[in-house]
C-alpha cells in the first residue's frame, strides 16, 4: 500500500502541515478548497435547475441522491471539511492581515482604475454574508429547523414551500448575488494563487470567472424569484 | 508656465518610535509648480526652521527615482497620484491652488516608524539575506558568455530586477503584504540560468523570512502593482506562488552538516 | 614622509601579476581572527565587504542610508566598460588602458590604470555569475554599446539602470555574507572619525543616526568606500546624502588628499529652474549622439526656439569642432556651454542653458526611432520640466557630476595611514583629470572584488597588529572629539539654516572653482570660504538634539566638512597653474581658448597633508612617469 503511505503521513500530511505554516501555503489550501467548492456549487445548480424541468424529474433526482445514504454522508463530510477549511483559513488569514498593519492610514485611496468597493477588497465580508446564507439554507433544507414540513413530503413540494418563505426567499436572493460577487474575485484569484498567471490566458480566465459568477448568481437567485412568482400566482 | 500654489499640508508628526503621533496642519504659500514634491517639503522645513520649529523628517537620497529611499503616502496614495513615479519625481504641477495634501508615513507592523515620515525598512534586507542571491564567490566565475541567456528571459529577469525596494507595495496593500517585493527577486533569479541551482531553496527561505517579519499575506487585490514605481507586475507573484508550490514538493531541507565545514 | 606608491618594477603588463605573487597571505584558519571595517556600501564597499566575508574575515559594513542597496552607485545609468572584445572590434586591455589614460589627460598613475583594464573582464564574469541581468542579444550573448571618447563597443549595460543592477548584484553577495554571519550591517550609521593606534588605522567612531548613540568599533583594517564629493557644489547630479565626511576626517587624521581640485562637470543635465532647487538631474550623454547643441546668435534673443530661423542659430560645437562636433568630451562640451552663456546667449529665463535639439534627428529617423532610443529619458525630462522634447528642444546645462580627486592611495589602495584603504570614487582614482563614461563603475568593482581582497590581506599578514580595546585612550580621545563636535554644533543656536550655508558654499565653488578657474577668482574664493566657515560656526541653527533622528544635525556635520574641503580644492586649483581635463585654468589656454596642459611643471599628483585647522596644508608631489605612452596634447577639432 505504498500509495497510501504516500498520501498519508509521509508525504501529503507533512506537506499539508508545512503548507499551513506559511502564508502562501495557506493561500494554496484556501484556493484549492475554493475551487472544489465552486465545483460543488456548479453541480448543485445543475441539479436544482431540474426544478424548472419538471416535478417528476426533480423528485427522481432527489430520491436517487438520497438512495445512497453512505455516499451522501461521505459527500457531506467532505463538503463540511472543505467549508470548514475554507472558512477557518479565511478567518486566520484575515486576522493576520489585519495584524500586519496595527495602525491604519488617516486617508486611503486606490491607485487602480476602479471604484471603491471591489470584490477583492471585500472577500471576507462577502464570505461572511455567504456563510449566513448557507447556514440558513442548511437549517431549512438539511436540518428542518425552520418550517418543518409534513412527513413524506415530496422534494419538489418541499423546495417550493421553503422557497416561498419570505425570509428565506429574501436571504437566498441576496445570498446568491453575494455568491457571484465572491466568485468574481475568487475564481480568477485561484489561478493567480496556484501560479497560473499568463499574459495570454489570464484575461480569458478573468472573463470566464465573471461569466461563471454571473451564471451562478443568476441561477441561484432565480429560484426564490420563481417560487415567489408562483406563490402570487403569476403565470409562468 | 510656472505658477505659484497655496496649499494646506496635513503631515504626520511623531517624535520617535514609541511616541504618539498626529496630523499637524501647515499652510504653505507660493509653491512653484516646477518644484518637486520633496522640494516643496524642503521649503516648508526652511520655514519651520525660521520659526524655531523642528523640520519634518523624511527619507530621501537620489531624488531621481532609483534609490528607493523616498516614500510617503500622499493623499492616501503611495508616492502620490502618478503611476510609476516615486515621490521624489512627483512635481507640484500635479496639484491645484488651494489643495489640501495629507502626508503620512508608510504603515505596517514590519515597517515601524522611526520619526515623522521616516520608517524602518530593514525587514526587506533580512528577506534578501534569507536567499535573494546566487551563491557564487569572487573568483569562481567562468567567462560571461559561457552562460547564454535568451533575450526574452533576460528581459523578463530585468523587468523583475528593476524593483527599487521602496516598500510602496507593502504600504499600499490592505494586508501590508510584501509579496510583490519577494516575488520580484524570486522571479529575477528564476528567469536566469544563474538562479537555478538554488531556485527552490530560495523560494522557501525568502517566503519563510517574509512571514517571520510579520508582513501580511497576498489576497490578490493587486493594489501593489498600481502602487509600484518600478512597474513590477503581479505576474511575478503568480510566478512566486508557482515556485513556492513546486519547491514545497521538490525541496527537502538540507542537512545542517553540509555547510560551514572545512 | 615620502610618497611611495609601491608600484612593482617590471613591464607594465606584468606588474599586477608580480605584485600578487609577492603579496603576503593570511592563512585560512587565521582569517577569522581578523576584523575589518568597511565604510560605504556602494559598488566599492559592497563588493569589497562581500569578497572579504567570503574569504573568512569578520566584516562590519556601515552606510548612512537605511539599506546598503541605496548607496549612490544605484543611480548610475549608462554602463560599465570592460575589455572583453566580444564585438571583435579590436578592443584589448591595452586599448582600454590607453583610452582611460588619454581621457584622463595624462594625470593618472599608469600602473593603476593598466591593472584596472586588466581586471575589467573579470568584473563582467563575476557580475553575470551573480545574476546581473545585462542586456543580451537574441542568441543569448551579452550586448554592448558605445560610449563617448572611444572607438570600440565595450560598454555593458542593463537598460538605463546599470548602476542599479550592478549594485544589487554586489548587495546580494553582501547579504549572503550577512546570512552566513561573516558580515554585520550597520545601516543608518555615519562614520564620524577614524581611530589610529600606533599610527595604524584600527577603528572608527560612528553615530547611530536613529538615536544619536556614539559607537566605537575596533578592527585590524579600515576601508573607506564612501563615494565622491560633488555635493561640495550643493547642486550636483549626486544623491543628496553624498558627502565627504569620512574621507575628510581621515584626512585630518593624517591621510593625504590627492588632486582635490579634479572634478568632472557633466555637460548634459537639466538646468536649474528655481532657488528652491535641491539637485540636478543627469540626462545621459548618449543624447548627444542625435541631439544638436545650439544657442541664438544674438545676445538676449528671447524668442521661442521654434521661432528662431536656422540662420540665426549658432551650433557652436559643430562650428568649433568640425570633426567631433556634438560628441566632444565632457569637459570640452561643458566649458563651451558656459562660454556661450557668459556671452549672454544662454536661453531659458535664467540665461543658464543651451538647447539640445532633436528636430533634425526626428525628421531624419522618424519619431519612433528616437522614442525607442531615448523614450525613457524624454519621459523623465518631461516629468521634471513639463516640456515635451519631441516638440521643443531640450534645455541643458553642465552640472557637477564626479570627483576624480580623493584620498591619495598607493598601488595597494592603501592611504598614507597604514591599514586605511580607500576604494571607489573616494580615492584619488585611476581617472586622472577627467573620467571617461562608464569607467567609474568599473573602477569601484575592480577595487572591491579584485584588488583590495589581496592587498588588505597583505597588510594583515605583514604588519604586527596587537590587540586593541575600544576602551583604550585613542578610542576615548576620538569619541570625545566626535561628541564634542556635535555638542559644539548644537550649541551655536544661530540664525541661518544649514542648507543656506551649503547653498552659499556651492555658489562660491561653482563660480570660482567650477568649469573655469583663475588665480584671482580662487584667491577670492578662499577668502570667502574662510569667512563662510567663520560664520557657520557662529551662526548656524540646528533644531532638536543629539539623542534622536536629527537630519539637520547630520547635514550640519557634512556641510562643515564640505566648507573645509572647498578651501582645499581651491588651494589645489590655485597651485595647478595648467589646464588639464576638467580643471581649466584661464591663465593656461591656447590662442583658440582651448585647454593647455603643462607637462613640464605639473606632471604630478598633488597630495595634500593636513597640518592643523588653521595652518596651511603641505603639498607633496607624486611624480607621474609614463613608460609606455607618449604624451600628446588632446585635440578634438
Ligand atoms: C547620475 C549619475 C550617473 C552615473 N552614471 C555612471 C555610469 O553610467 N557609468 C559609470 O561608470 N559611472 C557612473 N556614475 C559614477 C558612479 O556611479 C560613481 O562614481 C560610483 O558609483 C561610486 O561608487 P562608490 O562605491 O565609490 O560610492 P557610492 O556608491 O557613492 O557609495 C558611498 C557609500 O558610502 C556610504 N557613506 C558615505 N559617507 C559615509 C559616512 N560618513 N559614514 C558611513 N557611510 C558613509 C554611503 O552610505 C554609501 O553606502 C554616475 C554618477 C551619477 C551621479
Ligand atoms: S529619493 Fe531616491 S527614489 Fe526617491
Amino acid at each position: 500500500m505504498g500509495w497510501l503511505r504516500l498520501l498519508g503521513k509521509e508525504y501529503l500530511l507533512n506537506w499539508l502541515i508545512k503548507a499551513l505554516g506559511s502564508s502562501i501555503g495557506r493561500k494554496f489550501v484556501m484556493g484549492l478548497t475554493g475551487l472544489l467548492l465552486i465545483g460543488f456549487v456548479i453541480v448543485h445548480l445543475a441539479g436544482n435547475l431540474l426544478l424548472y424541468v419538471g416535478i417528476e424529474d426533480y423528485n427522481n433526482y432527489a430520491h436517487a441522491l438520497h438512495s445512497k445514504p453512505g455516499l451522501v454522508l461521505v459527500a457531506e463530510i467532505g463538503l463540511l471539511a472543505l467549508f470548514l477549511a475554507h472558512i477557518l483559513i479565511a478567518v486566520g488569514i484575515t486576522r493576520e492581515n489585519r495584524a500586519a498593519r496595527p495602525e491604519g492610514y488617516q486617508m486611503r485611496r486606490s491607485k487602480q482604475n476602479r471604484t471603491a468597493a471591489t470584490p477583492s477588497a471585500l472577500m471576507f465580508v462577502s464570505g461572511a454574508i455567504l456563510l449566513g446564507f448557507i447556514l440558513l439554507h442548511l437549517a431549512d433544507f438539511r436540518f428542518h429547523l425552520r418550517n418543518p414540513g409534513p412527513d413524506g413530503e415530496e422534494p419538489f413540494a418541499k423546495a417550493l414551500r421553503l422557497l416561498q418563505d419570505p425570509v428565506s426567499a429574501g436571504v437566498y436572493f441576496v445570498g446568491s448575488l453575494f455568491l457571484g460577487w465572491h466568485l468574481v474575485h475568487g475564481f480568477q484569484s485561484v489561478f493567480q494563487t496556484l501560479g497560473w498567471n499568463h499574459p495570454k490566458y489570464t484575461p480569458l480566465i478573468k472573463k470566464a470567472g465573471v461569466a461563471l459568477a454571473v451564471v451562478l448568481a443568476l441561477g441561484f437567485a432565480s429560484f426564490p424569484v420563481w417560487a415567489m412568482l408562483k406563490k402570487y400566482g403569476v403565470q409562468l | 508656465m510656472e505658477k505659484k500654489l497655496n496649499l494646506t499640508l496635513k503631515i504626520w508628526r511623531q517624535k520617535g518610535p514609541q511616541a504618539q503621533g498626529r496630523l499637524v496642519t501647515y499652510p504653505v504659500q507660493g509653491v512653484s509648480t516646477d518644484a518637486s514634491f520633496l522640494e516643496m517639503l524642503d521649503v516648508l522645513n526652511e520655514e519651520l526652521l525660521k520659526k524655531g520649529e523642528e523640520p519634518v523628517a523624511f527619507d530621501h537620497d537620489c531624488r531621481e527615482g532609483i534609490c528607493g529611499m523616498c516614500s510617503l503616502m500622499i493623499n492616501g496614495q503611495t508616492h502620490g497620484p502618478d503611476r510609476e513615479t516615486t515621490t521624489c519625481q512627483l512635481h507640484m504641477r500635479r496639484f491645484k491652488d488651494g489643495d489640501t495634501i495629507v502626508i503620512e508615513p508608510w504603515r505596517a507592523k514590519s515597517f515601524p516608524i522611526l520619526k515623522d515620515l521616516v520608517v524602518d525598512r530593514t525587514a526587506f534586507d533580512r528577506v534578501i539575506a534569507a536567499g535573494g542571491y546566487a551563491s557564487v564567490n569572487v573568483g569562481n566565475a567562468q567567462d560571461a558568455n559561457c552562460i547564454l541567456v535568451g533575450k526574452e528571459s533576460a528581459d523578463r529577469a530585468m523587468d523583475a530586477a528593476a524593483c527599487i525596494g521602496c516598500g510602496a507595495c507593502v504600504a499600499s496593500c490592505k494586508n501590508a503584504s510584501a509579496m510583490l517585493f519577494v516575488a520580484a527577486k524570486v522571479t529575477h533569479f528564476a528567469e536566469l540560468p544563474q538562479g537555478q541551482p538554488e531556485r527552490y531553496k530560495r523560494a522557501q527561505a525568502m517566503v519563510a523570512q517574509m512571514d517571520a517579519e510579520g508582513f501580511g499575506g497576498c489576497t490578490n487585490t493587486y493594489e501593489c502593482e498600481a502602487a509600484c514605481p518600478a512597474g513590477i507586475q503581479v505576474t511575478t507573484i503568480a510566478k512566486l506562488n508557482r515556485e513556492y508550490l513546486k519547491s514545497s514538493f521538490a525541496y527537502a531541507e538540507e542537512s545542517k552538516s553540509s555547510e560551514g565545514e572545512g | 614622509m615620502s610618497l611611495d606608491a609601491r608600484v612593482p618594477i617590471g613591464p607594465l603588463s606584468e606588474k599586477w601579476t608580480k605584485c600578487k605573487n609577492e603579496l603576503k597571505l593570511v592563512s585560512p584558519t587565521n582569517k577569522r581572527k581578523y576584523d575589518i571595517i568597511v565604510i560605504g556600501s556602494g559598488l566599492a564597499g559592497a563588493s569589497a565587504a562581500a569578497s572579504l566575508g567570503e574569504l573568512g574575515y569578520n566584516v562590519k559594513v556601515f552606510c548612512f542610508q537605511d539599506s546598503p542597496r541605496r548607496a549612490h552607485s544605484i543611480a548610475a545609468q549608462g554602463g560599465i566598460n570592460a575589455a572583453k572584445n566580444y564585438q571583435n572590434d579590436g578592443d584589448s586591455v591595452g586599448r582600454l588602458f590607453y583610452d582611460t589614460v588619454k581621457g584622463g589627460d595624462f594625470r593618472a598613475r599608469e600602473a593603476n590604470v593598466y591593472r584596472l583594464a586588466e581586471v575589467s573582464a573579470n568584473i563582467i564574469d563575476q557580475c553575470v555569475a551573480q545574476g546581473v541581468p545585462f542586456a543580451r542579444e537574441y542568441g543569448g550573448t551579452l550586448a554592448n554599446r558605445t560610449f563617448g571618447g572611444v572607438l570600440v563597443s565595450r560598454t555593458f549595460y542593463a537598460r538605463g539602470q546599470t548602476g542599479q543592477q550592478l549594485l544589487l548584484g554586489a548587495y546580494s553577495s553582501l547579504m549572503r555574507q550577512v546570512e552566513r554571519g561573516k558580515v554585520k550591517l550597520y545601516s543608518r550609521h555615519e562614520m564620524l572619525d577614524l581611530v589610529l593606534v600606533d599610527g595604524v588605522a584600527r577603528g572608527v567612531i560612528a553615530r547611530d543616526l536613529t538615536n544619536g548613540n556614539f559607537e566605537k568599533h575596533a578592527a585590524h583594517a579600515v576601508l573607506l568606500c564612501t563615494g565622491g564629493y560633488s555635493n561640495v557644489f550643493y547642486l550636483s547630479t549626486n544623491a543628496k546624502g553624498c558627502n565627504a565626511t569620512a574621507i575628510w576626517r581621515a584626512y585630518k587624521r593624517g591621510a593625504y588628499f590627492g588632486n582635490p581640485c579634479f572634478t568632472q562637470i557633466h555637460p548634459t543635465s537639466i538646468p536649474q529652474h528655481g532657488d528652491y532647487q535641491s539637485k540636478l538631474t543627469l540626462m545621459s550623454e548618449s543624447l548627444r549622439n542625435d541631439g544638436r547643441v545650439w544657442v541664438p546668435k544674438q545676445k538676449g534673443d528671447k524668442r521661442r526656439p521654434e521661432a528662431i530661423p536656422e540662420g540665426e542659430r549658432d551650433y557652436y560645437l559643430e562650428r568649433k569642432y568640425p570633426t567631433y562636433g556634438n560628441m566632444v568630451p565632457r569637459d570640452v562640451a561643458s566649458r563651451n556651454a558656459k562660454a556661450v552663456c557668459d556671452e549672454g546667449r544662454g536661453v531659458s529665463e535664467t540665461g543658464q542653458a543651451v538647447y539640445l535639439d532633436f528636430a533634425d534627428a526626428i525628421k531624419r529617423d522618424g519619431r519612433e526611432v528616437i522614442r525607442q532610443k531615448y523614450g525613457n529619458l524624454f519621459h523623465m525630462y518631461e516629468k521634471i520640466t513639463g516640456e515635451n522634447p519631441y516638440h521643443t528642444p531640450m534645455k541643458i546645462y553642465p552640472a557637477p557630476h564626479y570627483t576624480m580627486g580623493g584620498l591619495w592611495v598607493d598601488y595597494h589602495l592603501e592611504s598614507t595611514i597604514p591599514g586605511l584603504f580607500v576604494l571607489g570614487e573616494a580615492n584619488f582614482s585611476d581617472h586622472g583629470a577627467n573620467r571617461l563614461g562608464a569607467s567609474a563603475l568599473m573602477q569601484g568593482l575592480a577595487d572591491g572584488y579584485f584588488i583590495a581582497p589581496y592587498t588588505v590581506g597583505h597588510h594583515l599578514a605583514g604588519r604586527k597588529l596587537p590587540k586593541v580595546s575600544t576602551d583604550g585612550p585613542e578610542f576615548e580621545e576620538a569619541l570625545r572629539a566626535a561628541k564634542g563636535r556635535v555638542d559644539r554644533l548644537l550649541k551655536i543656536n544661530g540664525k541661518r539654516s544649514v542648507d543656506s550655508f551649503h547653498r552659499e558654499l556651492g555658489r562660491i565653488m561653482w563660480d570660482k572653482c567650477g568649469m573655469s578657474r583663475s588665480e584671482a577668482g580662487l584667491k577670492e574664493a578662499i577668502a570667502k570660504i574662510r569667512a563662510l566657515r567663520e560664520e557657520f560656526w557662529n551662526n548656524v541653527k540646528i533644531p532638536g538634539g543629539n539623542a534622536e533622528l536629527n537630519q539637520s544635525l547630520e547635514q550640519a556635520g557634512r556641510v562643515a566638512d564640505f566648507i573645509e574641503l572647498g578651501e582645499l580644492m581651491c588651494r589645489d586649483a590655485l597651485n595647478r597653474r595648467e589646464s588639464c581635463g576638467g580643471h581649466f585654468r584661464e591663465e593656461s589656454q591656447t590662442e583658440e581658448n582651448e585647454a593647455k596642459r603643462d607637462d613640464e611643471n605639473y606632471l604630478y599628483v598633488s597630495a595634500w597633508q593636513h597640518q592643523g585647522d588653521d595652518k596651511e596644508p603641505t603639498l607633496h608631489k607624486e611624480p607621474l612617469a609614463f613608460e609606455s605612452i607618449h604624451l600628446t596634447q588632446r585635440s578634438y577639432k
